[in-house]
């Protein structure tokens, strides 16, 4: 029996609509990604699975029983880390985890126990009787995902559990998710963030446009897409811009301006290999690196999406580009 | 059954819990204490000045204005407040249903109005020397009263909005137009005919007239139609509330 199973959820919101007809499964003890765009319907499937948001058809089963029909025992069974830390910021770090102990109705006798644990587990255990209202934005962070753990659950929803943390608290809870999966619990989590998908989760969904474009593991995602390969190639500066005539070799897809390297995307990089340095002699340039990338998972959702490889990076690169006179897009 | 009756337990312990975690976050912030506490002892006392009122008239209105007030004020506040901030998602996704959810909230209105109006009820029996008629049916009344009218504040609560101001104006407005429009003020015998006939929609009407009876021992309305007007009152008024929780589900709010 599956964790989760989706049966065509569709969810109009008046005329638009945000998901349309998605059917996937998440198989118990595995970690699930559901990359979407920002504004793509992420937020409305998650809150639809976790009962909080009425789909206008479809079915949604978690461990085999259907939500609409009866969403208590789903209910007891899950976890849920909303976007926001939605915490109670009048009460202390200890109260709010007291709170929700009470109402997913963990035993009077281990409720201290596992706050205590999870205060500590969380470097709170100092700050428990703080009011919330003083904690940081990673320290709310991780209180939510403390309130959303404390009743053990099978099925943990998160929606992008990291953004807006600095990078220690970021790996923390990316470490404490992974030691969850490990004792057991299905995560479902929702993210923008690529690379967070790519280390965690054992498979993702690709969310297009309302619509599920593919759901594999990472890894058989990118060996799809092997035509979004790339050669990255440094050369030792000389006060010239080779941009437009890297961007002109034979094979050459597009090319981007990363700092102090070139990024050429071909479908063949073998090809592009010797013209680069043939290339170079012909220019007599050095060359301090020159490296073949498999396409990441992050090519292979911008090739899905319809955006064109290197699409995100481009915005940013144009500016820079316009300010330093160099960079483009083939 | 045994499984109906381990789940009806846990939905009480359930909603119980929401009832102590509000008491503790919002019984004591501004909007509280200005809607629901000392708004009733205003309006009581600007309409009191200069009228030359009995002691146990004075209570039993006193009585009625602070548990209209004091019950409808929680609704409007908390929920459009919770969810602002999202933490009301954590309760819409807790393992309860939603009436268990909606029971909750509206035990925390009465418990609050229930609290405020035994200040009132202690003060006016202290100050005044006021003795109570039927102190059975002021209990009851004091009760139902709170029920009632926090039901009615938890429709206002149940809006899908997430900012609480779109909430407090009409919700104050309701209520105003309610106590001018009953016989708080002007007792129903002294009212025109048509006038009395509005004020018979009004259950703070019936709320007032069971503190009458109660305090003072006489009423215009029978007392056990005021008994059952506030009674259905709670459970007709829990519908609305239900049918916009379910809106909001739909448009996810």
């Amino acid at each position: 029996m599956n964790a989760i199973e989706v049966n065509s959820l569709t969810k109009y919101y008046g005329d638009h609509l945000a998901v349309d007809h998605i059917s996937f499964s998440v198989k118990k003890g595995e970690i699930f990604g559901f990359l979407v765009p920002n504004g793509a319907g992420k937020t409305t499937t998650q809150r639809m699975l976790t009962t909080l948001l009425k789909p206008t058809s479809g079915q949604i089963l978690i461990n085999g029983q259907d939500i609409a029909r009866d969403a208590y025992p789903a209910k007891r069974v899950m976890g849920l880390v909303p976007e926001e830390s939605c915490v109670y910021t009048e009460l202390s770090a200890w109260d709010n985890l007291m709170f929700t102990s009470r109402l997913y109705l963990v035993p009077r006798s281990e409720r201290a126990d596992r706050a205590h644990y999870l205060l500590k587990t969380f470097g709170l255990l100092e700050k428990k009787d703080v009011k919330v209202e003083k904690f940081s934005k990673g320290m709310r962070r991780r209180l939510s995902i403390g309130m959303a753990i404390i009743h053990k659950p099978t099925l943990l929803f998160l929606d992008e559990p990291t953004p807006g943390l600095d990078a220690q608290s970021a790996r923390d809870i990316l470490g404490l998710i992974r030691n969850l999966n490990a004792e057991g619990t299905t995560v479902f989590l929702t993210t923008h963030l690529i690379e967070e998908a790519n280390q965690l989760c054992d498979r993702v969904a690709i969310i297009n446009n309302g619509m599920i474009a593919r759901i594999d593991t990472p890894e058989n995602l990118k060996l799809t897409f092997q035509r979004v390969q790339s050669v990255e190639v440094s050369l030792k500066p000389n006060g010239h811009n080779y941009g437009e005539e890297l961007g002109k070799l034979s094979g050459v897809i597009s090319i981007l301006k990363m700092g102090d390297k070139w990024r050429l995307f071909s479908e063949d990089p073998s090809l592009l290999l010797p013209a680069i340095i043939k290339f170079a002699e012909k220019n007599t340039l050095s060359i301090v690196s020159l490296n073949t990338l498999a396409p990441s998972l992050e090519d292979v959702f911008l090739e899905i999406t319809g955006s064109p490889v290197g699409a995100v990076q481009q915005v940013t690169n144009n500016n820079d580009a316009q300010k330093h006179g160099m960079g483009e897009q083939k | 059954m045994q499984l109906t009756i381990q789940r009806l337990k846990n939905e009480f312990l359930e909603a119980w819990t929401v009832v102590v975690k509000d008491i503790r976050v919002y019984y004591l912030r501004p909007g509280m204490i200005m809607f629901g506490f000392l708004m009733p002892f205003f309006m009581f006392f600007s309409f009191s000045v200069k009228r030359e009122l009995d002691a146990g008239d004075g209570l039993a209105r006193l009585l009625a204005l602070t548990i209209f007030f004091t019950a409808a004020a929680a609704g409007p506040f908390i929920i459009p407040t919770e969810r602002s901030v999202r933490t009301y998602d954590r309760l819409l996704a807790a393992p309860m249903s939603l009436i268990t959810l909606l029971l909750g909230k509206i035990a925390v209105g009465a418990f609050f109005a229930i609290a405020v109006s035994t200040v009132a009820l202690i003060a006016g029996l202290l100050i005044f020397d006021v003795t109570i008629a039927q102190p059975g049916f002021l209990a009851l009344g004091i009760f139902l009263g709170a029920v009632a009218f926090s039901t009615l504040g938890l429709i206002f609560g149940s809006i899908p909005t997430n900012n609480p101001g779109d909430v407090q104006m009409p919700s104050t407005l309701l209520r105003w137009g309610l106590m001018f429009i009953s016989g708080v003020f002007v007792p129903l015998g002294e009212m025109t005919t048509f006038a009395r006939i509005i004020a018979y929609f009004s259950p703070l009407t019936y709320a007032q007239d069971l503190m009458n009876h109660s305090v003072m021992g006489s009423g215009m309305i029978n007392v056990w139609l005021d008994v059952a007007v506030l009674l259905l009152t709670s459970i007709l008024l829990l519908w609305p509330s239900i049918q916009l929780h379910k809106r909001a589900q739909v448009l996810g709010k």
